[in-house]
């Protein structure tokens, strides 16, 4: 096998429907949606759903092959990640079920592919610090708005499944926090490359303002601070996370 | 005559060389099916090696752990022999769309099938005095190993929907043990039979190991006018209607449209299949099979409703395969 792989590799059954993010962005305001689904109502919380499994499958796949990628990485990383595979391949059921439970079924939106691309960073730094921090860390965010809205509609299988997958995230924001630090400790201008790649991805995915400081009724998506803390993230990286989603480009 | 309580099979050093050769394994198989994993297409297989990616690399650790106790240095691998490696980076080589069924008999036919018997043999000749570490860990090891094995062999059997795709898969494993026998297995000391007896496992033992398998879509939820029309265009398709066609494309799209056609209608176009259908707002998007002696083509369109009827709004052909390919 090819270290690493061609991102457009990636392999799916048929019923799965691939599309680029922009793309699917473009659609949808051209019919006067949002560019995301909103969760304003069942249809659109079924949508997101959609997104976090087929996001579930590619954090499988992407640390599937980062256990692949890098035999020369420190064996207690390549752990990390082989546990993390294990994690999101149960995470993968969990949304098959409840994309199920909301009436819904696998294929039935789009899927888009940027976390996978983001998984095919040539350097093991780069990847857990845009896949690890970066997508897990805005996954903290969309699961943490997630319990909230099952909470408030009075669905607890969502809520209770979610929490325990969000408890899983942070685990993996936590490994992402480690392995930056020391595959780059002596390395300043590697941990630069790794640090702007997850700040690009941060970046791209406050989703044209849509992720923001702020109580879950008043923005859209809150930074889930607490989690993030716990995840490993400093007070100053949050600080400059929040900072950016306020001149983040519309998506 | 009794066996002394006290007499050994292997020395620390010969144990410790066998921790390695079972590590190498491990960490090696381990790595592959993490590898293999987002070129695996179907979802019951990908979520299988999901699961035993983790357990692999547990076992790869336990081994690496065991080594200090046994005065060598942690967490090294090293092949028995360059057979044995020859045989992972053959086992490691099918890696294409159609080869799911290769890959899961590479390892839930053979490597894990052999590790088994290798264990399964060790722990039958450890001293129960002074190796219960190493007797630990191969007990928990054969107890996974059996439960992946089977888990296995139920994806595998489901995966295996032809004749073909069984001869195929069967000529594979064939040539797997074959490598195998002749680089005397993971400890490049045979100690009998390579591959071990089957044995049975309670299938609730497996569940863990198993998501749900890929069921058939007996019908798609299409709206009736919709399948209507996409029934229409596959038809105009196959006929190779230019002008029909043309006029199921919206005006804007209809060039790029014919385009995007160009190398199919070269092709005989037998049969058709809707085979994923999926919305975007209030457009469906609706993913085609069309086969015919020469192959397969899926093509993926995007439906919207104006004026009255659905009308194709982009295609794209996702994938085209020679008839060989697949079978």
């Amino acid at each position: 096998m090819d270290r690493p792989i061609a991102y457009d590799k990636l392999a799916r059954e048929d019923r799965f429907i691939r599309m680029r993010a922009r793309r699917v962005s473009e659609i949808r305001l051209e019919q006067g949606l949002s560019p995301f689904p909103d969760l304003s109502n069942q249809e659109s919380i079924k949508e997101r759903v959609h997104g976090i499994l087929v996001g579930e499958l590619q954090a499988m796949e992407g640390a599937g092959r980062t256990v692949y990628d890098f035999p020369e990485a420190p064996w207690e990383f390549t752990m990390d990640m082989a546990r993390q595979v294990w994690d999101e391949s149960r995470h993968v059921e969990i949304y098959v079920r409840l994309l199920e439970h909301l009436g819904g079924y696998v294929g039935e939106f789009p899927e888009t592919t940027i976390l996978w691309r983001c998984a095919c960073a040539e350097d093991a730094a780069a990847r857990v610090a845009g896949v690890n921090r970066g997508l897990e860390g805005l996954a903290c965010d969309v699961f943490n708005q997630l319990i909230h809205i099952a909470r408030k509609i009075g669905d607890p299988i969502l809520e209770q499944a979610v929490d325990f997958v969000l408890a899983d995230e942070i685990t993996h924001v936590r490994m992402g926090s480690r392995w930056l630090n020391e595959l780059t400790k002596d390395d300043p201008e590697r941990r630069r490359k790794a640090v702007e790649f997850q700040e690009a991805i941060d970046e791209r995915f406050n989703l044209g303002g849509i992720r923001r400081e702020g109580d879950h009724e008043e923005v859209p998506i809150s930074i889930a601070t607490e989690a993030r803390k716990l995840a490993g993230f400093t007070d100053e990286e949050i600080a400059r996370l929040i900072k950016a989603t306020q001149r983040s480009p519309v998506y | 005559m009794v066996a002394h309580p006290l007499a050994g099979h292997l020395s620390v050093e010969e144990s410790a060389e066998l921790i390695r050769q079972y590590r190498y394994a491990e960490e090696r198989m381990m790595r592959v099916m993490g590898g293999w994993i987002a070129l695996t297409p179907e979802l019951s297989a990908k979520l299988l090696l999901g699961r035993h990616v983790w357990d692999c690399a547990q076992h790869a650790d336990l081994w690496g752990k065991r080594l200090p106790e046994l005065r060598a240095p942690a967490h090294v691998s090293a092949p028995a022999s360059e057979a044995f490696v020859r045989l992972m980076d053959l086992l490691e080589s099918q890696e294409g769309f159609h080869q799911t069924p290769e890959r899961l008999a590479g390892i839930y036919e053979v490597l894990k099938p052999h590790l088994l018997a290798a264990y399964q043999d060790h722990l039958a000749h450890t001293n129960p005095v002074y190796e219960p570490p190493t007797r630990r860990i191969l007990e928990r090891i054969v107890e996974e190993e059996r439960r992946h094995i089977a888990a296995g062999r139920v994806v595998l059997s489901h995966l295996i929907t032809t004749p073909a795709v069984e001869a195929r898969t069967g000529e594979w494993r064939r040539r797997l043990e074959g490598l195998l026998l002749e680089s005397g297995g993971v400890s490049g000391k045979p100690t009998g039979d390579l591959r071990g007896p089957d044995v049975p496992v309670d299938p609730t033992a497996i569940a863990q190991d198993l998501a749900r398998l890929e069921r058939p879509v007996g019908r798609w939820p299409v709206p009736a006018e919709l399948e209507a029309s996409v029934e229409a265009h596959a038809l105009h398709l196959k006929r190779r209607d230019l002008q029909a066609l043309e006029d199921d494309f919206a005006p804007a799209y209809r060039q790029a449209g014919m385009a995007t056609y160009a190398p199919l209608l070269a092709f005989e176009l037998a049969t058709h299949r809707i085979v994923g259908l999926g919305k975007l707002g209030g457009h469906r998007l609706v993913k085609l099979r069309l086969e015919g002696p020469a192959g397969t083509a899926v093509v993926q369109l995007r439906w919207a409703e104006t004026d009255g009827r659905w009308r194709v709004l982009e295609a794209e052909v996702v994938r085209t395969e020679a008839a060989a390919a697949s079978s």
